[in-house]
């Protein structure tokens, strides 16, 4: 067990390592930097911005900046934003706390009803449900982020200046990310769900659980649910990164303050502290929930421990 | 079982056809659009649809025709037709000069009224945006662009995980391990906040080619692993059949074992895949666009015509007008979904 943990924590260093040299490299290599708009600026003198580079730093190697830059970030310190002048680690964190305020919800939305769905469509065998169904799982995965995001704010908008004549309320927009986050995931998280459910009782056990005379319910529940659940997890654990990239769209349409808008705001501006700070943290927050997605289906199916314990392969 | 088989061939048939639809806009979709995507009609900005008439003052029904209009009221945009004369809709109207598959000079519309002089009226089948340009030939001319830079991110990004999955597949385990320990950290990271950060290395405002160089190029580097993980897949499995062994029993070396018995053996699921990626890059270039980091105006695209639907007046105003690029969007994906089910049932 303490191998396997060793094992990960390496890994994790290993992933954010790279991410962290790799995502430098690029915003600082390829030309151009938070100051180059700057000196579009004709009050803003070439000396000038030459003069902020060194202040900033800008003119040093790029290794000696990266490592700068890591050894402050071990150290918790990811330096200042330049578009918004506070320190890029509380900025980022403040807004992270928001999208998880929403997207934490939004994938247990997802998660229950896929679950509950698949459950229903595997407890009645219904041929015109299971089509529907997929007519539901097609529609609902092509229909692009945006467009769900801009039909929420219609809806948002429209509800306030008929009934309230308010300005629209946060609780609306909360709902209302929410809900578009949560609809491709759900589609996603369903079709796995239905067809791992559908697997998972033709199996031997579940005929055999079946023979016993337990109620179908049970038998679903207890024993099928169990097998199916674990490709579920990994789902669950690997669609937070999803998440991510859907709250980039969802939040700037409907405005809510989150990392995703952050993001934005991000790189309009070229803040390259701030987009790293933001790269690297988010990195961190999806390796720990990978981590413990995997920890989770340890739990669930014992026998993994052992196979992780022997290697992988 | 025989239903369900019917039902899902109907609806690849369905799929082929749009599919069909899609390709003759890539190729013809200036002739396709009525009018010059750029072109600004300032008698009719932020018009509703054109009316087509086909019941005439006298009450006949004849061929479908237009009235010229007016407007009334600059600030409640009303408009009022101009019944004194009407213009017919023509197939394979002559209008504005385009070049045709970007070479050959024409004026041949597939459908508009025929100008003759600058006072024919046009005919708007979505309305006009606020600076009084043809929304319809917008989107056409918007599908074209995204659909031109989405197919090749998706095949240049499928050529590098091949390459990359070969590698990792035939040579050595310390090279697979690294190899895919990159692919797979690709994999768990928000794919939209990688593209982000790949293009927020770059100028913000970039001319169009070069916007669309871009694209291409970050939706290769940042989508490829997923190809990898794939072609590692089958290398590993194929390298395994009697026809490599026995190739390799001949004689023959390892790079044209790899070339000539793996890679064809690999190739159709390959292509299958970047078919089934496809929606994840469109999707990838109209968030980019959306936010202003993609293609920008005055030049069209999926992104930045959704964009203009973020302004609340417009959108509630004529919602499905303004959501419309958003429905061809819905439409790809669905395409590409009801071709991508079936492949995978064959396979």
């Amino acid at each position: 067990m303490i191998t396997i943990v060793a094992r990960k924590l390496l890994q994790g260093t290993l992933t954010l390592l790279f991410v962290s040299i790799i995502s430098f490299a690029m915003l600082s290599a390829a030309g151009g930097d938070a100051l180059t708009a700057l000196s579009d600026n004709p009050q803003v003198s070439s000396e000038t911005v030459e003069r902020l580079r060194t202040v900033y730093g800008l003119d040093r190697p790029l290794s000696k900046r990266y490592f700068a830059w890591i050894s402050a970030a071990v150290r918790g310190d990811l330096g200042e934003s330049f578009t918004y002048r506070t320190p890029v680690r509380d900025l980022v964190l403040s807004r992270l706390s928001n999208t998880l305020i929403v997207a934490l919800p939004a994938l247990i939305l997802a998660f229950g009803f896929a679950f509950s769905g698949a459950y229903l469509l595997e407890s009645s065998r219904s041929k015109l449900l299971d089509r529907m169904a997929e007519i539901w799982i097609a529609l609902s995965s092509s229909t692009p982020r945006i467009v769900a995001a801009l039909v929420v704010l219609l809806v948002i908008v429209g509800s306030a200046d008929a009934t309230t004549r308010q300005e629209p309320g946060s609780y609306l927009v909360v709902v209302g990310c929410m809900i578009v986050i949560a609809l491709p995931l759900q589609a996603l998280l369903l079709a796995q769900a239905k067809s791992e459910l559908a697997r998972a009782s033709g199996a031997e056990f579940v005929k055999f659980a079946r023979a016993k005379g337990l109620s179908e319910r049970v038998v679903i529940v207890k024993h099928a649910s169990r097998e199916a659940l674990n490709p579920l997890i990994t789902l669950c654990g690997l669609s937070l990164g999803s998440v991510v990239s859907g709250s980039i769209v969802v939040e700037t349409v409907l405005g809510w303050p989150g990392i995703g808008a952050l993001m934005v705001t991000a790189v309009r501006g070229r803040d390259v502290s701030l987009v790293m700070g933001i790269v690297i943290i988010t990195s961190l927050l999806i390796w720990i929930a990978n981590s413990m997605a995997e920890l989770l289906q340890m739990v669930n199916d014992p026998r993994l421990i052992e196979t992780e314990a022997a290697g992988n392969e | 079982m025989s239903n369900a088989g019917k039902i899902g061939s109907l609806g690849r048939m369905v799929s082929c056809f749009a599919l069909g639809i899609f390709a003759a806009i890539v190729l013809l979709g200036d002739f396709i659009a009525p009018y010059d995507h750029a072109l600004q009609s300032r008698s009719e900005p932020a018009a509703p649809p054109t009316r087509i008439h086909i019941v005439d003052e006298s009450g006949e029904v004849r061929w479908p025709f237009i009235y010229r209009r007016s407007l009334v009221d600059p600030l409640a945009r009303t408009f009022e037709d101009d019944r004194s004369e009407s213009y017919d809709l023509t197939l394979f109207a002559i209008g504005d000069p385009y070049y045709l598959l970007g070479v050959v000079p024409a004026r041949i519309h597939l459908f508009g009224v025929d100008q003759k002089g600058t006072g024919t009226p046009r005919v708007y089948l979505l309305g006009t945006d606020e600076l009084g340009r043809d929304r319809f030939s917008r989107i056409i001319i918007a599908t074209k662009f995204s659909l031109i830079v989405c197919p090749l991110g998706a095949i240049l990004a499928g050529l590098i995980g091949v390459v990359i999955g070969l590698l990792s597949g035939y040579t050595n385990r310390t090279v697979d391990t690294i190899l895919m320990g990159i692919a797979d950290t690709m994999l768990s990271l928000p794919a939209l906040m990688i593209i982000l950060t790949a293009r927020a290395a770059f100028p913000l405002e970039l001319p169009p080619v070069r916007a669309a160089g871009l694209l291409v190029m970050i939706f290769a580097l940042t989508g490829w692993a997923e190809f990898a993980r794939l072609m590692r897949g089958l290398a590993r499995s194929l390298k395994e059949r009697e026809f490599v062994l026995a190739a390799r029993s001949l004689g023959l070396t390892e790079i044209r074992i790899m070339v000539r018995h793996i890679l064809p053996n690999a190739l159709p699921t390959m292509l299958t895949q970047v078919l089934v990626m496809l929606p994840y890059f469109l999707l990838a270039e109209v968030a980019l666009s959306f936010l202003g980091v993609g293609l920008q105006e005055p030049y069209p695209s999926l992104g930045n015509l959704l964009a203009s639907a973020a302004d609340i007046n417009r959108l509630q105003r004529e919602p499905l007008l303004v959501l419309a690029p958003g429905f061809v969007i819905a439409t790809f994906v669905l395409t590409i979904r009801g071709l991508g089910a079936k492949s995978e049932r064959v396979a």
